[in-house]
């Protein structure tokens, strides 16, 4: 009760914004109206740059405190967006090598230190919904044209969705990943069909999924079942429209022979010189006389289909046939629902009402001025919405498991992490986090997103995508990280190179005379406020029983309390 | 009676038994008393060992014709990627397989054919399984007169299904899961399940009552940062972790940290007792998870273990480009790791109770796309160990042709035996009586056989 009694009275004197109090969060709140006006406390801020960055810090939980959401986002849309091209690039003409490794640096360098935050934590749920991944040879051997493709979901991160699923389409890394680069029309002599591979991967994954959705992304029943959205024929379908596209740039000097599509080259010459994979960077081009123009397509029907029962008619070219596949996926109603289902899991929570993801999908359908596939206004819709603003109770089991990459951009954003020479010499999270940027072990992402793991989570029926990484061997294997980087990879440990990424935990030290005021600003900083008034008993009065003689000392009192709380059940588990 | 039902009324029951073995061992005798067949055996140990092989591997280009006839209709539907009748591996079966062809593996797998070909063969070879709901003809499929699993040639809802081995299953319960539900009370230890993967999650060993253990292919891994001699910081950790959670996705993750450190502990101390084999594994990732596997079954005397399910995984056989030489990798990793593991068994003289067997998603289409083959839906697969009746193929060869009697549609084809089938036969020599067979296999008494005799 003591402690209690300080947290409260303690609250009341530091906060920022000292005439608001931490635990009234919705003391300003009149209604559901005015949660655009907010955030109304430091508590309420920091729990939306959790959703809406890769981790808070004081500084910038100071800043939307000054600005207001809207005006927050409005500032973060304007925003040029942190190129990973741009920075391995820089490496390269400083001379050095350049490999995958150079991509994750520049991945966790905007992570860290980007000011467009809200653009790349939206592109990294996008690299988790068009996966690639280096982990397959063509596009692992291809680091910068995978961070090219990582730019360009940065870049349509508040563009419109049909645009960008046409340029990942178009991707040669993409392409290359599910095999519709070089894709040929059919040779029944040979016994040669099109590939089907991107066909189906682009309707399960990127935009419909496999059984129709109502408007709110509940399933669609029929006698019991659901319903699919399509069957082998449309696969077929698409997989012939998906067929004649190549490098860009192919010399065609002999009227595109064979020999010419075969040996296509990625570039004018070959490497190491100077553009040798140029074509990597640009889009696929088409070629008639390998597209499979003269079939009939049978696409997605559904009701309200442009085309008559879904069916596309022979004599298209690829491009013609192309856009009118993309736009028979993108105008099937699955597309709101599902794109606001992905979004709202990997930024808010794992199991939204049904009213929340419609009123996400709804706003994908019409931004408010007739468009369709607003990406920026989607993203606003799933941040603003009243289940994303209000803090869920925890009965109601609201909320999701963080990512464990996310974990640790949060340590290292609170701490602000650097190394000396500001390169983020992050090479293989997945090594240790089971996760890193583009790296994947397959098209499903890391974890499939209706998962729910066997026990009490399937029996009330919760889905917990994030819990299909979370194993016996990997709850060890990320504490034991976040730990290295708390306890070993701070700034003036004399054991390690200056070169590591360390945490600064200087400007920490004066709050660990104080373990209640430093337990307070922890749990701001990294659980924006939620901690259980046990939690925040136990930590400070583990805290208290530390030894406070030196300077070390109190660096070990920061140490522990951090590293306790990042790998604490209340932490893990975010509301 | 729910099981769950019984095992909680039990647990009352015994509730005031102190003694933790006690109490595993009135559970077990009560449970062995209130089900109908037997659950506990001897004190014999048997184990199954579960190679996932991910993205589905082409089970044609693995297994080939290599008489005339079956061959021309193989090398007309592969075309460039038909592999050479004189690069096949020749295999010299026991008894002629159903259609009396002659057929060969693929040249990467050298040492399972010297395993197939020995006199005492561990290793034998299921033709053509794949999902079923129930036995089905190309004209029922065509005339869609016999229900088929949903999504066919997806890869998720495909591994669900293959692991599930229950088409319409609406759970995630595999059965491998489900065998363990009923044997894990044969097992003095109660802490550790007996169900352990080498490689994360998966649906095979999800059980109602049982979920698996996870495991990396170096062991259990503990909390570097809160050692026993950290006391203070350990019991901060704990209570922390300890704490009655109000979310139930904390509760869960509470939970799975406590499992992970009460079992690593047991896991570290018997493997540190290992008295280590003398036989080598490939340095390959499914060389290692496998020699894992081996070192788990090593130690299953200070386990406390006599029944276990082990699952591990092998990437990489999406092979819509690519194919020749991509599968023959993958096909070579898994011919030295599953020889290895053999070996390995044998030196522990257990290779009578250990068997292991594939399972993937879906086989490939015999038509080609270019450099490789999209998704098909049968395939053949290896099932290796001292119990099995081996140098023998099983089942019905498929008719490769494309448009053939097997196609069900640009060479994906229809499989000849149900995967509940091939389980039920696994299961049965695992101890599952014939009885209760349809408890694990709700959809088995559709089929015409529950044994399809590659084991005794």
């Amino acid at each position: 009760m003591k402690i209690l009694f300080y947290r409260l009275a303690l609250a009341a004197t530091i906060l920022v914004f000292p005439i608001q109090t931490w635990a009234g969060d919705h003391v300003f709140d009149s209604g559901f109206d005015d949660q655009a006006e907010g955030p109304h406390s430091d508590a309420e801020a920091a729990r939306f740059l959790t959703q809406a960055t890769f981790g808070p810090t004081l500084t910038e939980i100071s800043r939307l405190r000054a600005l207001g959401y809207n005006a927050w986002i409005a500032d973060q849309a304007a925003q040029p967006a942190s190129h990973e091209r741009e920075y391995m690039e820089d490496l390269e003409n400083a001379g050095l090598d350049v490999y995958q490794s150079a991509r994750q640096e520049a991945w966790w360098r905007h992570a860290i230190t980007g000011p467009d935050q809200l653009r790349l934590r939206v592109a990294f749920a996008l690299s988790e919904l068009f996966v690639v991944s280096d982990q397959s040879g063509d596009a692992g051997g291809q680091p910068i044209a995978m961070g090219n493709y990582y730019d360009l979901l940065t870049d349509n991160a508040f563009g419109n969705y049909r645009s960008l699923l046409e340029q990942v389409t178009l991707s040669p890394i993409m392409g290359h990943y599910l095999s519709m680069f070089k894709n040929q029309k059919p040779d029944t002599a040979a016994n040669i069909r099109p590939d089907e591979n991107y066909a189906r991967e682009v309707m399960q994954l990127f935009s419909i999924g496999l059984v129709r959705l109502n408007a709110d992304g509940s399933l669609q029943m029929s006698g019991g079942q659901p319903v699919p959205t399509y069957g082998q024929d449309t696969i077929r379908g698409f997989a012939h429209v998906f067929t004649g596209w190549n490098y860009a740039n192919c010399p065609r000097n002999q009227g595109g022979q064979s020999w010419e599509w075969e040996y296509c080259p990625s570039g004018p010459v070959d490497w190491p010189n100077p553009g040798w994979n140029a074509s990597w960077f640009l889009p696929m081009e088409s070629w008639e006389n390998y597209h499979a123009s003269a079939e009939d397509k049978q696409l997605l029907d559904y009701p309200g289909v442009n085309l008559p029962n879904g069916l596309l008619s022979g004599g298209g070219t690829a491009a013609s046939d192309l856009g009118a596949a993309l736009d028979n996926i993108f105008q099937h109603p699955n597309v709101g629902p599902f794109i606001a289902r992905h979004l709202i899991k990997r930024l808010v929570t794992s199991n939204p009402s049904p009213a929340y993801v419609g009123r996400v999908a709804a706003t994908f359908a019409n931004n408010g001025v007739g468009v369709r596939g607003d990406l920026g206004a989607t993203v606003r819709a799933v941040l603003m919405d009243t289940e994303a603003r209000h803090l869920p109770s925890l009965a109601s089991n609201g909320g999701k498991m963080r990512e464990p990459l996310l974990r640790q951009t949060h340590l290292w954003r609170a701490m602000h992490a650097t190394s000396n020479d500001s390169r983020y010499r992050e090479w293989n999270s997945e090594i240790y986090l089971g996760q890193a940027a583009l790296r994947a072990p397959t098209v499903f992402n890391f974890f499939l997103p209706d998962y729910s793991p066997p026990g009490e989570l399937s029996a009330l029926g919760l889905i917990a995508p994030e819990f299909q990484i979370v194993t016996d061997t990997s709850v060890a294997s990320v504490a034991n990280a976040l730990g290295s980087k708390t306890f070993w990879y701070w700034l003036g440990n004399p054991w390690y190179s200056p070169e590591d990424v360390v945490v600064d935990l200087d400007t920490e030290l004066p709050f660990a005379n104080d373990p209640i005021r430093l337990i307070d600003r922890y749990d701001l900083l990294f659980m924006n406020r939620t901690m259980s008034d046990a939690m925040f008993t136990t930590l400070v009065n583990y805290v208290q029983g530390m030894p406070n003689v030196d300077t070390e000392d109190r660096r070990e009192r920061v140490q522990d309390a951090i590293w306790l709380i990042q790998t604490s059940p209340e932490y893990v588990i975010e509301r | 009676m729910k099981r769950r039902d019984f095992i909680q009324r039990a647990l009352c029951a015994t509730a005031s038994s102190a003694m933790f073995t006690s109490f595993a061992g009135k559970l077990s005798l009560a449970h062995a008393a209130a089900t109908s067949g037997k659950r506990l055996l001897g004190n014999d140990y048997r184990a199954l060992v579960c190679v996932y092989l991910y993205g589905g591997n082409d089970g044609f280009n693995m297994l080939v014709p290599r008489s005339t006839a079956e061959y021309n209709q193989y090398a007309t539907s592969r075309g460039n990627l038909a592999l050479p009748s004189a690069n096949l591996l020749s295999l010299n079966p026991s008894v002629a397989p159903i259609g009396g062809a002659s057929f060969g593996l693929n040249p990467a797998m050298p040492l399972m054919r010297d395993l197939f070909n020995q006199t005492q063969s561990p290793l034998a070879i299921a033709t053509n399984v794949g999902p079923l709901l129930y036995p089905i003809t190309k004209a029922q499929y065509e005339a869609e007169s016999v229900p088929v699993p949903k999504q066919l040639f997806s890869h998720i809802d495909q591994n669900v299904t293959w692991l599930q081995t229950r088409a319409d299953a609406i759970d995630r319960h595999g059965w491998g899961g489900r065998l363990a539900d009923m044997f894990h009370t044969s097992n003095a230890n109660q802490q550790l399940s007996m169900n352990i993967s080498i490689d994360g999650e998966n649906v095979f060993q999800a059980g109602e009552d049982v979920f698996p253990y996870f495991v990396g292919e170096d062991g259990a891994r503990g909390l570097d940062d809160v050692p026993v001699w950290r006391t203070n910081r350990r019991a901060a950790f704990t209570a922390l972790r300890d704490a009655a959670h109000g979310n139930a996705l904390q509760r869960q993750y509470a939970s799975v940290v406590r499992r992970s450190m009460d079992n690593q502990v047991m896991v570290a101390d018997a493997l540190d007792g290992e008295s280590a084999l003398a036989t080598t594994f490939p340095d390959s990732p499914l060389g290692r998870k496998l020699r894992m596997v081996a070192r788990l079954i090593n130690v299953r005397g200070g386990l406390q273990m006599q029944r276990q399910i082990f699952y591990v995984g092998l990437g990489g056989f999406d092979t819509h480009d690519n194919q020749l030489s991509d599968q023959a990798d993958r096909l070579g990793e898994l011919d030295a790791a599953l020889a290895a593991f053999h070996a390995a068994t044998a030196e522990m003289s257990v290779d009578n109770s250990v068997t292991t067997f594939t399972a993937s998603e879906f086989g490939r289409t015999t038509s080609v796309n270019g450099d490789g083959t999209d998704h098909g839906w049968g395939s053949h697969h290896l099932v290796m160990g001292g119990a099995v009746n081996g140098r023998r193929i099983y089942g019905t060869p498929p008719n490769l042709t494309v448009e053939g009697p097997d196609d069900a549609g640009w060479g994906q084809i229809i499989p000849t035996t149900s995967v509940d089938q091939y389980a039920a036969t696994i299961a049965g020599w695992y101890g599952v009586p014939a009885g209760d067979m349809s408890t694990v296999f709700p959809n088995i008494g559709r089929f015409e056989s529950a044994d399809l005799g590659f084991l005794s």
